[in-house]
């Protein structure tokens, strides 16, 4: 049945209005009675023990209620049960500059800056570690003690055998490649207010209420018990409106939890919102990563082996760390047939904030470096770029060498599309000097078929009630963070009910109503939580439908429900009296509707005084309005409700090796696409004109949001192609703000042409997978291969900023070489102080790996 | 961050402005568009105790063309007038161009040319909030003894990053600077200094209040090219700007000045002389750009590497040349 009523029509979100109009809500837009503002104090150094610490002085200035330390809470934390690293506030150690080490709650702001500045810290300063490879080969001074050599974790997979088939290989690449870290700059800075209520028999704190801009309440919920050992039933987490989350905020981000200890300690509401700098040190973003991938292929360019090692610069905590560094290994399959893999992933704790989850969790950077280097390989074989990835195509359903089961596969319909409406065959090759077209493909979960917390619960569970008025109230614990899944979760349940959207109420993201639902990440909650809703509205529907069929004297198949009507089958659409050609009620059908009319209906609502009419005349219907269905269905049944639950199959949840939790997905989405580039080869600067985005989302329940879903994939992937770094140096970060943190501006925004592709995958709810990740990945080498077109040179090392462009030209052309190193002036010294690896201010660094592209750029440098 | 507290002055004349100043000299900061100040101020790097908001003295608004004599242009004329006025456009182009690359529009709309002028140097390790200075030592152009940039160095480097001054610089500016002495003017090339730390010679007790172009520069082509890596936004990380006044084929006179690659915005001595009397081919246009990068001293004060910055003064100077060649 692809004839819908809802849902593929483009539907403006449930809570546009609230966000255009200013009277939507975030959490920093909320108050309380005798609310306390909390602020942080963070560590100056990036390792260091904590001596002592003063508080007297801070706790005695007025307007300060309560400063808070780690002994107030030091109960370990973290977001994955192997990596309980964290603290509310630290205990022992600081493990990079920003680390959490006390809260003053006060008054106002003001006065809580101030009291920071009087609390008086006493450190011994540690020996640090800012470069991953450089920390791998520490044998002291470990950044956590039980963390030797500070590997996070590591691990080594073989599938087949790699080694025979790249002997054999007619074509083999190699090369490293390095993408360096960035971080998901989300509109909102993180904010939490928490608060709890006096308990009535004994006078001390007793439950705790928390809003916070959060991708994962029931995560947050679960973290808060376990720190202020309080049981889970006593906590309430509430999550308003969210600006925007890109997996920063898919995790217990500090604050939430120093809130909530503040608050305990000043029995007061405290609140906390970040500065865009405390953003940047709470980060969590997508690590530094250097990749050393080597690749085979036959002589007709099909893939005989990939074998990668991939080092992550994961910063001073666990985070999603284990997580992230197996997804770059798993996801190279199930994007193409490959049938011999071998991945050695490391990672690596620095004294840096700490890396989690990015969108694109763990594949991105990866994906760079595979797609760049499958374009050397279609160069060598002389195959077209395009050509060599259709041939490399997967044959579904099947499941990968790595465990991995694949059922809907758009691939081959992407890489078409983007194909014929870029003009691939007739431009490639044939633009303006300095122009050029490049393509790549990527793709992403729709989920993680195992869930981080090792439990065998559903992952989301939905909630319906439906009111004696036709009203329709979805309990959800999805956490719509912009993402649009609240309105999601209403276009399902009212498509499945046969009602009109504006009788859906979404009541979503509060642990106290809402059903557990492990939250918004991992691309998971429209699959998941969207057959969640759709099992749950089937549910309420059986006994709508058994009421129905009694009413209308009919068997219960014979029903159609749909447009806020129930009618019979063998009626067709269009003769149905209270249908017109589109399915809507005609203006005629509710005119001569006299009892509701002069009752006063409007549209989705009846006043009772009609309800009350209209059940007088009682007698077999042809067809029922949606109100007299539910009427009838609660003088039945009583109340109307339904419940639904989804738990990814037993067959999705991939091998038994270790790590093999990590990858497996019920779905993958697919992407390919193709971008359109210039280099100015004077300056080194690259232009994107325009972008092709062909995306497999299964079903686009609503192709407005899936375009925009795409389009921001397309743009963020730019940023980091092209623009956005997070720069160090002795572990400070240089740019901690928007103005040199430098996401694209409108002005270099290309155009993008997003191409919906639909799979309809077996088990996805009408079909859908994920849309909001996938698309990411395929830009940054899409954009890599399309300034190899127009320029000739290979760019290893992400961003590709005008420095590092300019720098691979002159190499290739051996002009003079532009020496990245260094300043210039007479006066300035020859040597910089000790860093983290960056570009800017790559002086005395750490040496560099002999295939280290920076190295290879540029050799002038004092690297060594 | 939050704001320290402050008092807020908000003088009607040029007159009682000076007199605050005067009073309150070694305390106070002046406040237009307050689009450096304001950032400044919540990264405690400055906290005055008095802000004197000028925003309401309307003599200090408005471009006044003057018969004869040229333009007066008002401090407080904003940066989104400055692009958009047809006077300015038609006659002295280098500017409105210069104008039009600073920030985004909606700080033009707040950004005044006395403000742009007066900017703040800037350098990485200068414009951070009091945590992060903490976290990174203090430097010598505010509460410290050490250079980030040049480590061992007793000079400040903080870099001049503003985009309408190298266009004044081309044109001949003027700026006239009231006090409780009285009105006294100035060639714009003489209010900078090149110190980092002590950029501009203007007294505390001293207001900015007028810009004038003479009427001699009046007319000349000009093109200002900015080097940033966004198309909005950014501050500049280099950046030229070249007039040239041509008669029967040949350049009659020229000048050409850099800004964000040097403490101070520099009018790139020789340049005129390279121009004057030729004709502008790409060889020409190659030397004045090898000069212009000689001019140019960048360091580590900004993104982008100081090679790669110098090598654009170069590029871009010799594209500004070609270009007004061409036109």
């Amino acid at each position: 049945m692809s004839d819908f009523s809802i849902i593929g029509k483009p539907t403006a979100m449930v809570d546009a209005a609230g966000k255009t109009t200013g009277a939507g809500k975030y959490t920093d837009d909320l108050s309380l009675p005798g609310m306390l503002v909390g602020k942080i104090l963070h560590s100056p150094y990036p390792h260091a023990r904590i001596q002592r610490i003063d508080t007297s002085r801070a706790e005695q200035l007025d307007g300060v209620v309560a400063v808070v330390i780690g002994k107030d809470a030091p109960t370990p934390y973290g977001i994955l049960p192997v990596g309980h690293d964290e603290h509310a506030l630290v205990t022992d150690k600081v493990r990079y500059v920003g680390d959490n080490v006390a809260c003053v709650a006060a008054v106002d702001e003001a006065t809580a800056d101030k009291a920071l500045e009087l609390i008086d810290v006493e450190y011994e300063v540690l020996p640090a570690y800012f470069d991953p490879e450089d920390s791998m080969k520490a044998q002291s001074d470990f950044i956590h003690d039980n963390k030797p050599q500070n590997i996070e974790k590591d691990y080594h997979h073989v599938f087949g055998d790699t080694e025979k088939a790249l002997a054999e290989a007619a074509c083999v690449a190699e090369a490293r490649f390095i993408a360096n870290e960035v971080t998901h700059a989300a509109m909102e800075p993180h904010s939490t207010l928490a608060a709890f209520e006096i308990d009535s028999h004994t006078g001390k704190p007793g439950r705790l209420t928390v809003w916070s801009s959060t991708q994962v309440p029931y995560y947050l919920q679960h973290k808060l018990s376990l720190v202020l050992e309080m049981p889970m039933a006593q906590i309430r987490v509430i999550k308003p409106l969210v600006g925007g989350g890109f997996g920063g905020k898919s995790e217990v981000i500090p604050l939430e939890i120093i809130a909530a200890v503040a608050a305990r300690k000043a029995q007061a509401p405290v609140k906390i919102t970040y500065t865009r700098e405390e953003v940047f040190w709470a980060h969590r973003g997508r690590p530094r990563t250097i990749i050393d991938l080597k690749t085979g292929a036959d002589k007709d360019g099909h893939i005989t082996a990939v074998k990668a090692r991939v080092v992550q610069d994961g910063g001073g905590y666990c985070s999603y760390g284990v997580v992230t560094i197996l997804y770059s290994g798993a996801l190279l399959g199930a994007l193409y047939d490959i049938p011999n893999i071998q991945y050695d992933g490391y990672r690596v704790l620095t004294n840096k904030p700490v890396c989690g989850a990015m969108r694109g969790h763990g594949t991105v950077n990866v994906r760079f470096a595979f797609e760049s280097q499958l374009d050397e390989l279609a160069l060598k074989l002389k195959i077209d770029p395009a050509e060599i990835r259709r041939r490399n195509l997967l044959k579904p359903p099947c499941v990968t060498i790595n465990g991995l089961r694949v059922q809907s596969y758009g691939l081959p319909e992407c890489i078409d599309k983007v194909v014929e409406r870029s003009g691939w065959r007739e431009r490639k090759g044939k633009l303006p000097k300095g122009c050029g077209l490049g393509i790549a493909c990527s793709h992403y979960v729709s989920g993680a078929a195992n869930s981080i917390i090792r439990s065998d619960m559903p992952h989301s569970t939905v909630n319906i009630k439906i009111d004696r008025d036709g009203g329709v109230v979805v309990y959800t614990g999805a956490s719509d963070i912009g993402q649009g899944s609240d309105t999601m979760v209403a276009q399902i349940a009212s498509e499945v009910l046969g009602c009109s959207l504006g009788r859906v109420k979404v009541i979503a993201a509060d642990t106290d109503l809402t059903p557990i639902d492990i939250g918004s990440y991992s691309s998971r909650v429209t699959f998941m939580n969207g057959n969640a809703t759709l099992r749950a509205a089937q549910e309420v529907k059986k006994l709508l439908i058994a009421a129905a069929a009694k009413k209308m004297n009919c068997a219960a198949e014979d029903l159609v429900f749909r447009d806020d009507r129930v009618g019979k089958k063998h009626v067709a659409a269009g003769d149905s009296p209270a249908q017109d050609g589109r399915g809507r009620p005609s203006p005629h059908e509710l005119s001569t509707d006299g009892q509701a009319s002069v009752s006063g209906r409007v549209e989705g609502q009846i006043l009772r005084g009609s309800l009350q009419q209209k059940r007088k005349d009682e007698g077999p219907k042809d067809a029922m309005t949606f109100e007299e269905a539910v009427v009838a269905a609660i003088d039945f049944h009583g109340a109307l409700t339904g419940t639904g639950s989804y738990a990814p199959p037993q067959e999705a949840r991939g091998g038994k090796h270790k790590g093999a939790g990590v990858g497996p997905s019920p779905a993958y989405s697919y992407s390919a696409q193709v971008a359109e580039v210039s280099v100015d080869e004077d300056t080194g600067e690259v232009t994107v004109h325009k972008v092709w985005a062909a995306h497999d989302c299964g079903r686009a329940l609503n192709p407005v949001s899936v375009e925009g879903q795409i389009i921001g994939s397309v743009w963020m992937g730019m940023g980091q192609a092209l623009t956005e770094e997070m720069v160090w140096k002795d572990g400070m970060l240089m740019n901690p703000g928007l103005l040199e943190y430098r996401s694209p501006s409108s002005v270099e925004s290309p155009e993008v042409e997003p191409i919906i592709v639909e799979s309809v995958d077996p088990e996805g709810p009408f079909g859908a997978k994920e849309c909001s990740e996938g698309s990411l990945a395929a830009t940054i080498p899409a954009i890599s291969n399309a300034i190899y077109d127009a320029v000739g040179v290979r760019l290893h090392e992400s961003p590709f900023t005008p420095e590092r462009v300019l720098a691979a030209l002159r190499a290739k052309k051996a002009e003079k070489k532009i020496d990245l190193t260094e300043g210039v002036d007479p006066t300035a010294p020859t040597r910089f102080r000790e860093h983290g690896g960056s570009l800017w201010f790559r002086g005395k660094g750490p040496a560099r790996h002999p295939l280290d592209p920076a190295r290879r750029e540029a050799p002038a440098g004092g690297d060594d | 961050m939050s704001l320290p507290q402050f008092r807020l002055l908000r003088p009607r004349s040029v007159e009682e402005a000076v007199g605050y100043l005067a009073t309150h000299a070694s305390n106070i900061r002046v406040l237009a568009g307050g689009t450096d100040l304001i950032p400044s101020m919540r990264q405690k790097l400055f906290e005055p105790e008095y802000v004197l908001d000028v925003r309401r003295i309307a003599e200090l608004q408005g471009i006044r063309p003057q018969r004869g004599v040229g333009v007066e242009i008002g401090v407080l004329t904003t940066l989104n007038a400055i692009e958009h006025s047809d006077f300015l456009r038609k006659h002295y182009p280098v500017l409105t161009e210069a104008a039009a690359t600073v920030a985004s529009p909606v700080l033009r709309n707040m950004g005044t040319i006395g403000g742009n002028i007066c900017l703040d140097t800037r350098c990485l390790w200068y414009n951070q909030s009091l945590t992060w200075r903490k976290a990174c030592g203090f430097c010598i152009k505010k509460n410290g003894d050490l250079c980030h940039v040049a480590p061992g160095g007793t000079k400040c480097w903080a870099v001049f990053s503003g985009d309408t001054p190298p266009a004044l610089l081309c044109l001949n500016a003027e700026v006239e600077i009231a006090s409780p002495s009285g009105a006294r003017r100035l060639p714009l090339r003489e209010f900078y200094t090149g110190i980092g730390d002590d950029y501009r010679k203007l007294q505390p007790n001293e207001l900015l209040t007028r810009v004038f172009l003479p009427e001699s520069s009046a007319d000349y082509r000009g093109v200002y090219r900015k080097l940033r890596v966004r198309g909005s936004i950014d501050y500049p990380l280099a950046g030229v700007a070249v007039v040239v006044k041509r008669s029967d084929g040949h350049v009659s006179d020229a000048r050409l000045a850099l800004t964000a690659v040097n403490p101070a915005p520099v009018l790139v001595k020789g340049a005129s002389a390279m121009l004057s009397g030729k004709t502008m081919t790409e060889e020409l246009a190659d030397k004045v750009g090898d000069l212009a990068a000689r001019t140019a001293k960048p360091l580590t004060t900004s993104a982008l590497t100081p090679e790669y910055r110098r090598e654009m003064i170069r590029v871009f100077t010799r594209r500004a040349i070609l270009a007004i060649a061409n036109n």
